[in-house]
């Protein structure tokens, strides 16, 4: 039955619909949860407020579960859901990239259009930089292309790096979810900040 | 107690059934069964032995011809440039990118057809495309093709016409006149595999 693209269910024009409605729903959950505020996110490296792990994991972990269940049932083929390709350099280069922005910045690129959106300066400001970025990273591609698409490793799963069923590692994944969850809860009393 | 630690342990809950239950690798048929009833019933997934023997005459890039049977059977004889997958792996997954692409044509063939209809109405189902079954398989084949047998005189002429492709076909082959298999030559190497990646969706990300 799904995923509905590939089983030509809906065509790709639908799903860009599809996509606009859930991202609304996205940006929705994002400011609901205080997201839209960069000392809240940066809060995360500092210790004083977790809501950002506490968030994407919760999410993380609801929707790994729900894929799962729903396999289980036949009602989605998990063989032809799409699987980011893993490009080792870059996924450490972009990973250390994106760190500095997201600390430097104070939010990752969905936050910052969900904070443009509710009329925040600082966030408007690191769209334009968003921008220049991938301006930059497309008119120099030829540039850094070796070292882009260095180290590809396929399109490797956790769960077959491991030797571990997809269901085992789920319970891993939630069981260290949970650990972080109160980690995060007694970070937010030790380093508490007033006022943010 | 707070709804955070109900929350916790709903998700450990279900991540312990997940962890427990046999994981699901089964694929779920496309077509209902009138689809496939329709498939099935016009005639358009078949290729006629004649039409086989022309694709391997003119070396067509397009097709490649899959062959069903044991890979003891396919080493004594089999059609040439075929690929050997037997019936019991179509489903392994380093057959996948030859049996689920759609760059070429497969043509199905085992000793008769059934064999051949079989995995063409699995694949069909699963949504695989581009394959087609040689009709009446090798029996058909030698028959027709390997040893044609004269029309009567009187035949209409499209009949001789059939019966001159054949025996063109079957000189062209260079198998002989035999319908003694085993004597025939051995497969050659097989073609290139073009790789296909599965099907993605669009990327997205945080």
């Amino acid at each position: 039955m799904a995923p509905l693209v590939p089983y030509e269910i809906i065509t790709p024009n639908t799903n860009l619909l599809f996509a606009f409605i859930i991202g609304i729903g996205f940006g929705a959950v994002l400011e609901g949860s205080g997201f839209s505020s960069s000392r809240k996110l940066a809060g995360v490296f500092y210790g004083y407020d977790t809501v950002v792990l506490k968030v994407f994991f919760t999410g993380a972990i609801t929707a790994m579960l729900g894929l799962l269940f729903m396999s289980l049932f036949g009602w989605i083929n998990l063989n032809l859901v799409y699987i980011n390709p893993t490009y080792l350099t870059s996924a450490i280069l972009g990973g250390i990239i994106m760190g500095l922005g997201f600390i430097m910045g104070g939010f990752c690129p969905g936050t910052s259009f969900c904070a443009a959106s509710i009329g925040k300066i600082d966030a408007m400001v690191f769209i334009v930089g968003l921008f220049l970025g991938v301006v930059l990273f497309t008119e120099g591609y030829p540039l850094w292309k070796s070292v882009y698409m260095a180290n590809f490793l396929g399109y490797p799963k956790l769960s077959t790096a491991l030797g571990l069923s997809d269901g085992v590692l789920a319970l891993l994944v939630i069981l260290a979810a949970i650990g972080m969850f109160f980690v995060g809860e007694w970070a937010e009393k030790k380093f508490p900040q007033e006022e943010y | 107690m707070k709804t955070r630690v109900i929350l916790s342990m709903v998700f450990v809950a279900l991540g312990a059934i997940i962890a427990a239950v046999p994981q699901n690798t089964t694929l779920p048929y496309k077509l209902t069964a009138l689809q496939m009833l329709e498939a099935s019933i016009d005639r358009v997934h078949y290729y006629s032995p004649e039409e086989v023997a022309d694709i391997i005459v003119q070396k067509d890039p397009e097709y490649q011809l899959i062959d069903l049977r044991s890979q003891d059977e396919f080493e004594k004889f089999s059609l040439p440039n075929a690929i050997n997958i037997p019936l019991n792996a179509i489903l392994n997954e380093e057959y996948v990118d030859i049996l689920n692409q759609d760059i070429k044509r497969n043509i199905l063939f085992s000793n008769g057809s059934l064999d051949a209809t079989k995995a063409w109405m699995i694949m069909t189902q699963l949504g695989w495309e581009n394959n087609y079954v040689m009709e009446g398989g090798l029996n058909y084949w030698a028959e027709v093709i390997m040893n044609p047998i004269p029309p009567a005189q009187t035949s209409p002429d499209e009949e001789i016409a059939r019966y001159l492709f054949r025996k063109a076909a079957s000189s062209a082959l260079s198998t002989g006149a035999t319908t003694d298999t085993s004597a025939s030559t051995a497969p050659l190497a097989k073609p290139p595999i073009i790789k296909r990646p599965m099907k993605k969706r669009v990327e997205g990300g945080c």
